[in-house]
């Protein structure tokens, strides 16, 4: 077992798991999504990236762009929250940073994917 | 370029990692702190607020307290994240200032920046693969002919001196092993506009290792490579190296072309100099008995062309066994006793050829205050050493760095040139001063260009349209001036390569046939204005029949209503 590999796939997992929890619920209804949950995605999705630089192999470059595609929508998210909080209706506010934050899964989930069938294919 | 980023990107992964635990350990916990805002009620920042503050704190900015003054707790947290967020910062901004200036990094840059600048050159250019003295030399010569060089050298200090140097062009320059084909690479052998590499170092196996490659990647790359052991250069030729260039062969060679015949030398002196220099009057050598101090490769060199010369020669060796020498004066020449028993008094000349220049000035300012009458011929080694040289004066100074850059830019300018050369040496000295003195009618007497032209459809459109129409062309017809056929260009051919036959300068009245090469010796405007006039078809018309025929169809018509 290596650590390296422990860190790295449970940062990807954490990443994705977060994302979900904070996706779970009725779209337009705030009490159903969490500040501090998308604030952790954020940091734990960073954290993921960075994990991610410097592989130079194939699947580390996919692994790199989905982690990018998914921060971009969830900091996209955040600035929204950040900057039109008060401004507007928070039922239209939640729709829009919901279904940045569904993008992002799907990113995410993708990354878990490759995660997963890249350790499959090394049959070791 | 990809590399290197992903390789910064690799090195700061710990930084970054830190400094996003810490910002975001400091903002969570700031927006769980209660406050107390301007009404006196407890408030909690929100997280884009509490980022913001970490944010200008982490970064040592500073903005104090906003929005309210804070509480006792927010105070207690904000000093706890001064000191966890400052760290991380401070710990990556120092890790990046590292990298930057880490020496293997910056060596990646600088190799990936010379590929990039290799790769958008659009004209024609030659690789030099080390920039010791003689290559020194040619870079110079080649830039101020206007042609770009590439150099690739290993050390630094002499790059440093090629980046002080006043040149036309840049001359772009790789720090770097060029025995490693990647280098070659990044020199661009592989490019369309390359016309050659060569390699000048002074240790023949990188010089083979050099010439090996290129000949295995591009075979159709003209190679310039020094050797100076036999069994170097028969393996260089047997990869197909064009030009083999020994420093001591050449020396002595070029020492004998002196003695013997001075016009032949100057020719070749003059033929391929700097474009714009003039020839220092030259020195004619007596006949007679010599003294040759130093037997080494160049004095063997010398020697055995010297003999060639029948001139007789007193050899005088510090160390005749080490080099096989079977008939000498023993001592190392710079002493009064060896060379009065060499026969100083009655030599008509010395050649000090031993590769210390201090030792060769001693050896003829010892002989000169012996013998005053004897002819000097001094080995100059270092360039650096050039004002020693030029201060004492001796009759013949010769330094093989420059007989080594300039026989490589005869091969270089145009391969016809080197033919040229060849054949003049066969040539005898009354028919080079006759040359010359023509050369120097047409030219003035700076060293002029030399340039080749090919008869053929890309190279002289105008003219061989009208050798296939049937009509005779003249090689002085070529010569024609475009703007005033009465007058000649100032250029003199050299030389007319027809069908692997060789005609050295050739009279004005030869028929021009398709397919021939001509080599031209002439002032920089006929070099620029020939290819005008052998191109265009209305000027090459008015230089063959003296008439102006025009170029649209309407005003041909005109002209022919006219005449009619």
């Amino acid at each position: 077992m290596n650590m390296e590999k422990v860190v790295f796939g449970f940062f990807i997992v954490l990443a994705m798991t977060l994302n979900f929890g904070f996706f779970l619920g009725d779209i337009d209804n705030a009490s159903h999504h969490h500040v501090y949950e998308l604030y952790a995605a954020i940091t734990v999705s960073l954290i993921a990236t960075v994990l991610k630089f410097g592989d130079r192999t194939q699947v580390g470059a996919i692994l790199l762009s989905t982690s990018l595609a998914a921060d971009l929508q969830l900091i996209t998210a955040a600035i929204l929250w950040a900057a039109l909080q008060g401004n507007m209706e928070t039922a239209h506010l939640m729709v829009y940073i919901v279904s940045l934050s569904g993008g992002a899964l799907m990113a995410n989930f993708v990354s878990v994917v490759l995660l997963i069938s890249e350790t499959i294919s090394q049959r070791r | 370029m990809n590399s290197i980023l992903f390789m910064i990107l690799r090195r700061l992964r710990r930084p970054l990692i830190l400094i996003i635990v810490s910002f975001a350990v400091a903002t969570i916990g700031l927006t769980l702190v209660p406050g107390v805002d301007d009404h006196g009620q407890t408030w909690y920042m929100s997280i884009f607020e509490a980022f913001y503050v970490i944010s200008y704190t982490a970064t040592t900015i500073g903005f104090g307290e906003v929005p309210y003054p804070y509480s006792q707790a927010q105070r207690l947290w904000m000093t706890f994240s001064i000191y966890l967020t400052v760290l991380p910062w401070f710990y990556a901004v120092g890790k990046i200032i590292t990298l930057l200036q880490d020496v293997s990094l910056r060596q990646t840059i600088a190799a990936e920046r010379f590929a990039r600048n290799v790769a958008s050159l659009q004209e024609p250019f030659f690789i030099l693969c080390s920039y010791g003295q003689s290559a020194n030399l040619l870079a110079h010569i080649l830039d101020e002919k206007n042609m770009r060089v590439v150099v690739i050298e290993q050390k630094q200090e002499r790059l440093n001196e090629l980046e002080l140097a006043d040149t036309k062009n840049t001359i772009l320059s790789l720090c770097a092993d060029a025995k490693i084909p990647e280098n070659l690479i990044r020199a661009g052998i592989y490019n369309p506009h390359c016309s050659g590499v060569v390699t000048l170092t002074d240790n023949d196996d990188v010089n083979l290792a050099v010439a090996v490659s290129v000949k295995l990647m591009q075979p159709n790359l003209r190679v310039l490579a020094r050797a100076e052991r036999k069994d170097i250069a028969a393996n260089m030729a047997s990869f197909g190296t064009d030009t083999i260039i020994n420093p001591y062969t050449l020396f002595g060679d070029q020492l004998a072309m002196r003695v013997h015949a001075l016009g032949t030398y100057i020719l070749h002196q003059w033929l391929t100099g700097v474009p714009g220099d003039t020839l220092p009057p030259p020195e004619n050598p007596p006949r007679g008995n010599w003294l040759v101090c130093g037997y080494g490769r160049f004095g063997k060199s010398v020697v055995e062309n010297l003999e060639q010369e029948n001139l007789t020669t007193t050899i005088i060796e510090a160390m005749p066994d080490l080099t096989e020498c079977e008939e000498c004066v023993v001592g190392s020449g710079t002493e009064a006793e060896t060379l009065i028993e060499a026969g100083v008094h009655d030599a008509c000349g010395i050649i000090a050829g031993t590769d210390n220049d201090i030792d060769n000035l001693s050896i003829v300012m010892t002989a000169k205050e012996l013998n005053p009458n004897l002819f000097l011929i001094v080995r100059k080694n270092n360039r650096n050493n050039g004002a020693l040289f030029r201060k004492f004066g001796a009759d013949i100074t010769m330094q093989p760095t420059d007989i080594i850059a300039h026989e490589c830019l005869a091969h270089m300018l145009t391969p016809l040139l080197a033919e040229f050369l060849t054949l003049v040496r066969d040539q005898d000295n009354h028919w080079a001063n006759n040359l010359i003195s023509k050369l120097v009618d047409v030219v003035g007497e700076t060293v002029p260009e030399t340039f080749a032209v090919t008869i053929d459809a890309d190279n002289a459109e105008a003219v061989s349209e009208y050798i296939e129409r049937g009509l005779l062309v003249k090689l002085g017809n070529l010569m024609q001036d475009p703007s005033d056929r009465e007058k000649e260009l100032k250029l003199v051919p050299l030389l007319l390569v027809r069908d692997e036959v060789s005609m050295l300068v050739p009279d004005k009245e030869t028929i021009i046939v398709k397919g021939d090469c001509i080599l031209c010796c002439g002032t920089y405007d006929a070099k620029m204005t020939l290819p005008a006039s052998i191109n265009n078809n209305t000027t090459f018309n008015y230089i063959m029949t003296g008439r102006e025929v025009p170029d649209s169809v309407v005003w041909r018509f005109v002209q022919r209503l006219i005449s009619s």
